[in-house]
């Protein structure tokens, strides 16, 4: 099942690409232009994703529950520090990042929030002192 | 001849305090990450890429310091399989096999010793390899037309499709959607602007490294969230620290027969590590199985896939070298750090930046000796880092990945494409189709477009160019050989897997 | 070596941390790490606090995207008044403007100066046909596709430019110049090899980074595309020496943001002139295959808007831009 719909999503989003792609011209350039390329693309790809709707492996076993629930807070922790880094500065974000990662991962809040304040520290001397990546420190405001 | 005097210089450049030093500090930090189980060559290579962008490291400095952290993971990731049954890296999968066996009959110490040994021959074999066939290669390839390098990425493609993956549609599929991701941009031969959306930020498409970056480092997080509430493997005793020489040398011919299998599979574009230390196995198996012993700790049964997974790296080097084509994930990786330094690979960089090749290469034989003496009687430090709580690492990982990216645009943005890129990674992985093919497509598949797109504009539009050279035509005589041999060895691979299985 | 040291005192660095914040100069590279205009920003950086011109170390920004685009969109929204930003750019961003490719055109930001120039030529195998800039423009006039040119950039980018506007100057009408066969590769010197690989004709780039071709003999100069000759090949003309007044230079230079104030941007072109009159920024410049020259404040915001002009109307004969 997966398979298919994998297939199924990779089918749309070929035709979808090939579709894009025959809208592209050069009013100047090489004889092949800039369309040719991706739409021979596309025609593999949609073969390829009909072979796998229709000719599909056995499922992969999909977690749900807890593993999948630590999964979605792992990309939305990222996400949100990705936002976040700027606005927030870089010592609380990547405090507040790494202790809710090891959280995630199972140890317990002590533990995070001392590796939360190690790593911060040795993250700030080695990309902001060491390896000169300007970074904002503290929050916007403040620093 | 003329080899060794370019070698000489090659170790000129190597021998500098600096590169030195980085070369020996590669090998350390390879040999770590290849021994911790979840991070693997090339999430530990594209990690680090941005960290030798900071440095603002030559680019030579640069190459030296990742191509020994490739060596070093090849020689670490033996050291989980043999200490916790659970492979550091794909390509040590065979390692377990025999290496765990041994370490639970108390002999954990000469097993280490025995691959560190083998991990040495077959890495060695396959640099004196890597020095008497580069050039040669690079000496032909001058006389590549565009057309010429459209047929070279056309073998490149249908090679992979053959070779690597279970399922040929998926991994066919997966270079797909790497071709697909890399139209994405400004077309270099019009200025056209294809699939950006209006966002400027995509004027210049994705960048490989913080796609790959992505689809590994961040992909393994996931992973391991989904996978750590079952049990770690257990830590067997090291035993003796450093055992007799004359324990450590039972490979006898088992060396050479690895390491010979293993570089020819690492030189084909697309096979790998992996499939070198799976064809050595395989062989070994066959000739030297007499009495049944492998797979119970035969010494031998750790000596042929540790040379053949070793030469294997060093033989994909030499198509990355000369062709700008990577044999391997990890020199993809590299390829990518290579045109991020504005070092264009392939057969000019041979007579352009003849210190950078003969320096890297003089110094994959120094990295060499360093892993060996760092992998006998070091090898207690590196067990030590298996102890290594995840919570720990895991958010390391991720945040030397997120700052790392970070600091190659100062842009939020090229995180969040990480981010995505290890969701869909992540999604890929599970239904078991190949990463390796998508990066390919990504590294290879602009360059695929232009040299056809080159070739039509030099005829005004005329396709016959594509067949006119005899370099083209060789080509794809050999694409159609490699494919060839390439569902013969299926075949065979299956059979034997199917074996294997049974035993 | 110095890399090394920092990275062992790391430990000691660790205990001393200090979270510091300061109003120094910026330069934004709007460019991966490597390129040339990350080069223009180390470079200049450097030298204008070595120099002591300015007082604290200049940070640098890489901040590539849309050939300069995303630099330029974030400098127009958030930092349009910022007197201590330098933006790098070069001829290549004003063909980008010129074709209507930013979000804005060139009076958007205020032009402060150029240091130094890359010097665009023509270059033939050393065995070509092609003896004079003449031989080329004739066979250009008489069937244009006869020949195969190549260059840097593509279609409509500045190399490309450049060899039109000598096909323009030779008398060539719009229809000829798509007739020219053009071929991009990834830099002067690919171009270069696959010239003597007999693949194209000739190659139309910046002569910095194929000199050492020249040098060996491999490849002659057919047009230096510079008001005079240049100084390390004597012996090459100059296209307007034959006969077609064409210059065709890749300049680098800095911009800043539309709204500073003219004391920031006088105190700035002063800064840059006097980084420019140093034997340190000669040698660095020269190192690197650029030819010093100044053009600064008022006269340089004039040259891009001629230029940006000039290339705009070549693009829209040429179909570029509609």
């Amino acid at each position: 099942m997966s398979d298919r719909i994998a297939g199924i999503v990779m089918l749309i989003v070929s035709i979808a690409f090939g579709i894009t792609a025959s809208s592209y011209e050069a009013s100047f350039g090489d004889p092949l232009g800039p369309a040719a390329l991706p739409v021979m693309l596309s025609i593999p790809a949609v073969l390829l994703s009909l072979c796998l709707v229709l000719k599909p492996d056995p499922d992969p076993v999909w977690v749900t529950g807890t593993p999948l629930f630590r999964q979605i807070a792992a990309v939305v922790l990222l996400i949100a520090y990705a936002l976040l880094l700027d606005p927030l500065g870089f010592l609380l974000a990547t405090f507040v990042t790494v202790t809710l990662l090891g959280r995630i991962l199972l140890s317990g809040w002590l533990k995070s929030a001392l590796s939360g304040v190690l790593m911060t520290l040795v993250l700030f001397v080695t990309f902001d002192t060491l390896l000169g990546l300007p970074l904002r420190a503290l929050p916007a405001g403040l620093g | 001849m003329e080899t060794i005097a370019l070698l000489g210089q090659g170790f000129a450049v190597a021998l500098t305090p600096t590169n030195m030093a980085l070369a020996i500090f590669g090998c350390f930090v390879g040999t770590i990450i290849g021994a911790l189980p979840g991070i693997g060559p090339v999430n530990g290579v594209a990690i680090l890429i941005p960290l030798a962008f900071s440095l603002g490291l030559e680019p030579v400095s640069a190459l030296i310091m990742l191509s020994c952290i490739y060596y070093g993971c090849m020689y670490g990731g033996r050291i989980s399989s043999i200490m916790l049954n659970i492979p550091g890296d794909e390509p040590a999968i065979m390692t377990t096999l025999d290496g765990y066996p041994m370490a639970q009959r108390g002999k954990a110490a000469e097993a280490l010793a025995i691959s560190a040994l083998a991990s040495f021959v077959g890495a060695t074999f396959a640099t004196v390899g890597l020095t008497l066939f580069a050039p040669l290669l690079a000496g032909a390839a001058i006389y590549f037309g565009p057309a010429d390098y459209f047929a070279l990425y056309v073998m490149a493609f249908a090679t992979i499709g053959g070779i690597t993956g279970v399922n040929p549609i998926k991994t066919l599929l997966a270079a797909m959607i790497g071709l697909m991701i890399a139209s994405v941009g400004l077309d270099p031969a019009t200025g056209t602007a294809r699939f950006t959306f209006g966002s400027y930020h995509l004027y210049d498409g994705f960048n490989p490294i913080v796609a790959i970056v992505g689809l590994f480092a961040i992909s393994e997080v996931l992973f391991y969230l989904e996978t750590m509430h079952m049990s770690d493997g257990k830590m067997v005793p090291l035993g003796r620290a450093v055992p007799k020489l004359r324990d450590i040398a039972v490979g006898g011919w088992a060396h050479l027969r690895g390491s010979v299998i293993g570089f020819i599979c690492g030189i084909l574009p697309g096979a790998g590590a992996s499939l070198g230390a799976f064809m050595s196995y395989v062989v070994e198996k066959r000739v030297s199985n007499k009495n049944g012993t492998f797979g119970h700790g035969d010494p031998k049964g750790i000596v042929a896939p540790e040379a053949g997974n070793n030469a294997a790296s060093g033989g994909a080097l030499i198509p990355m070298l000369t062709l700008g084509v990577p044999g391997s994930g990890t020199t993809a990786v590299m390829l990518a750090l290579l045109i991020s330094l504005n070092v264009q690979p392939g057969p000019l960089l041979f007579s352009r930046e003849p210190e950078m090749v003969w320096g890297l290469i003089a110094s994959l034989y120094i990295a060499n000796v360093v892993l060996l003496i760092m992998n006998i009687p070091m090898v207690g430090l590196f067990t030590r880092m298996l102890a290594m709580p995840q919570w720990v690492l895991m958010p390391f990982v991720v945040m030397v990945s997120f700052l790392g990216i970070y600091s190659i645009s100062n842009s939020s943005f090229d995180v969040l494409v990480m981010i995505g890129f290890g969701v869909l990674g992540f999604i890929l992985r599970k239904l078991n189709i190949s990463l390796v093919p998508v990066i390919l497509g990504l590294l290879l598949g602009a360059d695929m477009e232009n040299n056809l797109r080159r070739a039509l504009s030099i005829s005004g539009g005329d396709p016959s160019i594509l067949v006119a050279s005899p370099i083209a035509i060789g080509l794809y005589l050999v694409t159609f050989a490699i494919l060839a041999a390439a569902f013969y060895i299926a075949f065979n691979t299956r059979r034997a897997e199917r074996k294997l299985g049974e035993d | 070596m110095r890399k090394l040291t920092k990275l062992l005192s790391l430990g000691a660095l660790a205990l001393s941390l200090s979270v510091g914040s300061s109003a120094a100069e910026e330069c934004i590279a709007p460019a991966d790490p490597g390129g040339g205009w990350d080069f223009t920003c180390r470079t200049v950086g450097k030298l204008l606090y070595d120099l002591k011109l300015v007082e604290n170390p200049v940070q640098i920004t890489n901040m590539p995207g849309g050939v300069g685009a995303v630099a330029w969109a974030n400098v127009a929204s958030k930092r349009n008044d910022d007197g201590s930003l330098l933006v790098a750019t070069s001829t290549v961003g004003i063909t980008q403007i010129a074709q209507g490719r930013f979000p804005a055109g060139t009076d958007a930001m205020r032009w402060l100066a150029m240091l130094g120039t890359d010097v665009g030529v023509i270059v033939v195998p050393a065995d070509s046909e092609f003896k004079t800039l003449k031989d080329l423009t004739d066979a250009m006039s008489e069937d244009p596709a006869s020949v195969t040119a190549a260059g840097s950039s593509g279609a409509g980018g500045w190399d490309h430019i450049r060899l039109l506007m000598v096909a323009k100057a030779a008398g060539l009408s719009g229809d000829d110049y798509k007739g020219i066969r053009w071929v991009q590769f990834d830099g002067g010197s690919p171009a270069v090899t696959q010239m003597l690989g007999g693949q194209v004709d000739l190659v139309t780039t910046d002569l910095g980074e194929i000199a050492g071709f020249v040098e060996s003999g491999d490849i002659r100069i057919l047009a230096a595309l510079s008001d005079e000759r240049i100084p390390a090949f004597p012996d090459a003309p100059t296209a307007a020496e034959q006969g077609l007044d064409v210059t065709g230079y890749n300049w680098r230079g800095f911009y800043t943001g539309g709204d500073v104030s003219d004391e920031d941007y006088q105190r700035w072109v002063s800064t840059l002139n006097k980084l420019y009159d140093s034997k340190e920024w000669k040698a660095a410049a020269e190192g690197s295959g650029l030819v010093p020259v100044w053009r600064g404040g008022e006269e340089f915001e004039a040259y891009v808007l001629e230029q940006a002009a000039q290339m705009e109307e070549i693009s829209r004969q040429i179909g570029v831009i509609k």
